[in-house]
């Protein structure tokens, strides 16, 4: 039943991001002032909000690790999971927002990057995740896990700094398309485009995230057996 | 079509086939990893009967 469930949202996800990039490519009109170029919205962008979302869960889980470490322990290497699952594939995503974003920008503005507000802070982002990722990689010994969760946690701290850094400092990056005040926003018929992978990214990225939880629970899993065994030939 | 339109395409096509591949890439790993993961408990668990 379970493996039912999650290979139909595996099909609607698909049929969802095939249906995203025909409406990308194909029925979403081009920009008056950008022309083609602008399309690349409809990756970038969503891109940005599931990183956003899934670095989100990782601070969750990070703090739900903390929480349980002591008094719950299987909870908490749960939590773990999810932590470094949401870490783990919001840098996959906020790969793609940083190597989209200069593509765009080399064409839009004539270069390929800029110490902008919102550019530098995307990438302290993406830097603080990845050494979250090295250090749960290279690091052993039972303060690893902890260690991880405060870096987690200050890592989160600058998603709200990302997100606001258009609207406090204006500098290269455009404004913000939803929320950014009077003449903020888009054509109808690009919203809806966008919408529609958001909503395709997001399903994917809830695909992969779970795939990477369930492979972090083996790996516990297994490392737990690992040091049973170690344990019981001292013994 | 002029030059700037066609370097806007070549640029979309970019930023699209990058978006994929990194995807993709990723699962690939994802998946690797899994069956890794599997072998290693399977393995496991033949030696210990």
């Amino acid at each position: 039943m379970k493996k039912l469930a999650i290979g139909l949202f595996a099909a609607v996800t698909v049929g969802l991001m095939f249906w995203g990039y025909y409406q990308a490519m194909y029925v979403a009109p081009n920009d008056a002032m950008q022309g083609e170029i602008f399309r690349i919205i409809y990756y970038h962008v969503p891109s940005a909000a599931v990183a956003f979302a899934f670095f989100a869960v990782s601070l969750t889980g990070s703090i739900g690790y903390l929480a349980a470490r002591h008094n719950h322990p299987e909870r908490a290497q749960r939590f773990d999971a999810w932590a470094v699952a949401g870490a783990e594939v919001g840098v996959v995503f906020c790969t793609v927002v940083l190597t989209t974003g200069p593509l765009w920008g080399r064409r839009a503005w004539g270069i390929w990057w800029t110490w902008d507000a919102r550019l530098t802070t995307t990438l302290v982002l993406w830097l603080i995740y990845v050494s979250y990722l090295l250090l749960r990689r290279f690091a052993a010994g039972p303060q690893m896990q902890t260690l991880a969760a405060v870096l987690g946690i200050f890592g989160a701290l600058d998603v709200p700094i990302v997100y606001m850094s258009n609207r406090w400092w204006r500098t290269q990056h455009p404004a913000p398309v939803f929320g950014g005040g009077p003449g903020s926003g888009m054509a109808p018929s690009m919203v809806t485009v966008l919408l529609w992978n958001m909503l395709a990214w997001f399903c994917w990225g809830v695909l992969i995230l779970v795939l990477r939880y369930n492979v972090e629970r083996k790996r516990q899993a297994n490392a737990a057996e690992e040091a049973r065994e170690a344990l019981e030939s001292q013994v | 079509m002029d030059r700037a339109a066609v370097l806007d395409h070549e640029f979309l096509i970019a930023a699209y086939t990058v978006t994929w591949v990194v995807q993709l890439s990723y699962l690939a790993w994802l998946g690797w990893k899994w069956r890794a993961e599997t072998r290693a408990a399977r393995r496991r668990e033949q030696e210990s009967r």
